[in-house]
């Protein structure tokens, strides 16, 4: 089969920033994405299930074929929210098939 | 002395209710590393139930209630909620090794309401046949809304002057979140419905019958929590602590006082003086600490957090709800 190359941005954060994550990647022209929940530890503490559910965290990836893309959502991401919340980023190499999906 | 014995004998009497039972038995059962969880789900639809049916019975109530009446208690409110930041902004503030953002977030989240307090002071003036206005429990916005709104522009305008980074501050956006947060939502869904509706049926055979129950198991995720977030609460400076001890006390007398003067003035009940006294002591848990992290990112979450789950709300319902019940068994 025929592959295409891509990257694969993923995005571990509070989920109180999920929202605002979101619309960073539609805006900068991301397809689509996918979301995960979970609970961790990090420098900032520990983020676990508990009764408010916005501490809790999400993972986000979205996978896209263009770098300027990735540069972009890459640059807002970093610039709005790793002074002041819980969030890395971080990227892969993959390879997708259909690239005209992402 | 006759005073003082009726006064100990009623706050004595307070300890053997259920609500704190089940809170402590939270706290000692998360202590001994029990790994007992109630799921989350669980625990959000219980918040919901809980403040639905505190909505539905004010909003029932409201429909033959003068609602005159209920202007001085709501300008109270306010006015103690913003009270509230103001004192931590500048009594918190002022001790070592505390950060300006963080004790102004701590503030903020004092000033604001519990509904878990709330519920369980409800709950207690029932149990003691201490009639109250059901509507009391619409004065919950107005204390709350104004203290987180305080809090975080009072923070921006402290970092704007510093020469820090200022956003601009949307009032309008931290009221609609505050509006739209799970636990006011419910509560103003459940208002509006007993007011314009005739729920009454399902209010009795579903909705209120539930309510101790669901309260005690609340108590006992409060209590689990409670102790979680101890040991965030360690790693800050221990002034937090301090605070968290004694601002529901403050509050709460401050509460019960302009709830007296209410009480004069428009006839408020010895109930709804109880309550609003609770409700100044009480420190949100649920809804503030999103709203404030949202507002105040740069203030660290394990202090106002840890300083309100961990010693603020305990407090409030162990000693602030017996106190004031017989506070008000002496005064009226």
């Amino acid at each position: 089969m025929e592959t295409h190359k891509a990257k694969k941005i993923t995005i571990v954060a509070e989920k109180l920033i999920q929202d605002q994550i979101q619309e960073i990647l539609r805006k900068a022209g991301a397809t689509g994405f996918s979301i995960f929940e979970g609970s961790g530890e990090g420098s900032r503490g520990v983020h676990r299930q508990s009764i408010v559910s916005d501490f809790s965290i999400v993972k986000i990836e979205t996978v896209i074929v263009d770098p300027a893309i990735v540069d972009a959502i890459a640059e807002q991401v970093s610039a709005a929210y790793f002074t002041n919340y819980s969030c890395i980023v971080y990227f892969d190499d993959v390879e997708v098939l259909r690239a005209e999906r992402f | 002395m006759e005073l003082v014995v009726d006064f100990a004998q009623t706050f004595l009497g307070q300890f053997q209710k259920p609500t704190l039972a089940f809170l402590i038995g939270g706290v000692l059962i998360a202590a001994l590393g029990s790994k007992l969880e109630i799921p989350d789900a669980i625990y959000r639809f219980i918040v919901f139930m809980l403040l639905m049916t505190i909505g539905l019975k004010a909003g029932i109530e409201i429909r033959n209630a003068d609602l005159s009446a209920l202007l001085l208690p709501a300008i109270f409110a306010a006015a103690i909620g913003c009270a509230a930041v103001a004192i931590g902004r500048y009594a918190l503030a002022a001790a070592p090794g505390v950060k300006l953002d963080d004790a102004i977030a701590t503030a903020g989240l004092f000033g604001a309401v519990s509904a878990s307090s709330l519920a369980a002071a409800m709950i207690s003036l029932e149990e003691d046949g201490i009639a109250y206005e059901a509507w009391v429990a619409a004065l919950y916005p107005f204390m709350d809304i104004p203290a987180l709104i305080l809090a975080i522009v009072w923070a921006s305008m402290l970092r704007g002057r510093e020469g820090g980074e200022r956003r601009t501050v949307g009032i309008k956006k931290i009221v609609l979140d505050s509006l739209r947060g799970s636990a006011v939502s419910a509560l103003l869904l459940g208002l509006a419905l007993g007011l314009f509706a005739r729920p009454d049926s399902v209010f009795e055979s579903f909705y209120d019958p539930l309510f101790r129950g669901l309260l005690s198991i609340l108590m006992l995720i409060m209590g689990m929590e409670a102790y979680a977030r101890l040991a965030e609460l360690r790693r800050v400076a221990h002034w937090y602590a301090v605070y968290a001890l004694i601002a529901p006390i403050l509050h709460g007398l401050m509460g019960f006082g302009l709830g007296v003067v209410a009480h004069h003035l428009t006839g408020f009940s010895p109930g709804g003086v109880v309550l609003l006294a609770v409700m100044a002591a009480s420190s949100s848990d649920i809804s503030g600490p999103p709203t404030l992290r949202g507002g105040i990112p740069g203030a660290n979450p394990s202090a106002y957090i840890g300083a309100s789950t961990s010693v603020g709300t305990p407090v409030t319902i162990a000693i602030c709800i017996p106190l004031f019940i017989a506070l008000s068994a002496v005064v009226f």
